[in-house]
C-alpha cells in the first residue's frame, strides 16, 4: 500500500526523495520503495525520517 | 614447474587484492575500504548472496559430475573453479543491479565507472595478445586467459544490465509518482 503521507509530509517541507534520502542515511530508491509501499522500513528509519519531516510515527506509519 | 605457476598465482592474487583495497579506498566518497549500505539494501543483497552461493554450488555439482564422467572441456582444470567463482559474481551483481542495490550510499560512480573501463582494458589486452599470436588456444584448451575472457563477459553482462535498467526507467532516476 502506497504511504501518501509520507510523500506529502516531504512535499510539504519541498524535499526531494534525494533530500530525505540524504538526510536519513539511506538510498533515495529507499525513500522511493517506502513511498511506493514496495519497502516496510524498520522502527529505527522510521523514526529517523520522522525526526527529520517533524512527524509522528503515528502520523506517518500508523493505519 | 607446477610450484613456480602456484606461487605466481598467489604473488598476483595478493598484488590483485592491495590494487583491490587502494581502488576501493579512492573509490568511496569517505575514503574508506568498506561499502555502506542501507537496511534495504542489505536485506536484498543478502537475497543476492543466497542466489549467487546456490549458482555456485549447482555449476560445482555439475563440475563434479562431469569431472566423474571424464568428459573434455575447452578450459584447463584449475580455470573450471574461477569460472564458478565469475558466475556467482555475475548473478549476485545482476540480481543487485535489477533491484536498485548495486551502489553503496558512499560509492563515487565516476570513479568506479573509471576502473571499470581500466578493468576492462586490463583484461582486453591478454586476450587480445594471445589472439594474435595464435595461442589463445592451444591442445584444444583456452590457457590462462580464459579468467580474463570470463571477467570480460561479466563485465559485458553487468553493462548490459546496467543499460537494460535504464532504459525500462527501472531504476527510476526521478521521483517516483
Amino acid at each position: 500500500m502506497k504511504n501518501l503521507r509520507l510523500k506529502s509530509a516531504r512535499a510539504a517541507l519541498d524535499l526531494s526523495q534525494d533530500d530525505l534520502a540524504k538526510k536519513c542515511g539511506v538510498s533515495r530508491q529507499t525513500i522511493s520503495a517506502i513511498e511506493k509501499g514496495d519497502y516496510n522500513p524498520t522502527i529505527n528509519l522510521c523514526i529517523a525520517i520522522c525526526k527529520e519531516l517533524g512527524k509522528t510515527l503515528d502520523e506517518l506509519f500508523w493505519e | 614447474m607446477r610450484l613456480e605457476a602456484s606461487v605466481g598465482i598467489t604473488v598476483g592474487i595478493i598484488v590483485g587484492l592491495v590494487i583491490a583495497f587502494a581502488l576501493l579506498k579512492a573509490a568511496n566518497t569517505n575514503h574508506r575500504m568498506k561499502t555502506d549500505y542501507d537496511e534495504r539494501q542489505q536485506l536484498i543483497r543478502g537475497k543476492g548472496y543466497m542466489y549467487a552461493f546456490y549458482t555456485i554450488l549447482f555449476y560445482e555439482v555439475l563440475m563434479m559430475i562431469i569431472d566423474i564422467g571424464e568428459f573434455s572441456l575447452p578450459i584447463e582444470s584449475y580455470a573450471v573453479h574461477c569460472v564458478g567463482l565469475i558466475i556467482g559474481v555475475i548473478v549476485l551483481g545482476v540480481y543487485c543491479i535489477w533491484n536498485d542495490v548495486y551502489w553503496g550510499l558512499n560509492n563515487n560512480k565516476k570513479t568506479y565507472y573509471a576502473i571499470f573501463v581500466v578493468c576492462t582494458i586490463f583484461n582486453l589486452i591478454p586476450v587480445i595478445g594471445q589472439a594474435s599470436m595464435g595461442t589463445l588456444i592451444q591442445d584444444g584448451k583456452i590457457g590462462l586467459p580464459i579468467l580474463n575472457i570470463m571477467v570480460l563477459v561479466m563485465m559485458a553482462v553487468l553493462g548490459i544490465v546496467f543499460i537494460i535498467k535504464k532504459l525500462t526507467g527501472k531504476n527510476s532516476s526521478e521521483e517516483e509518482d
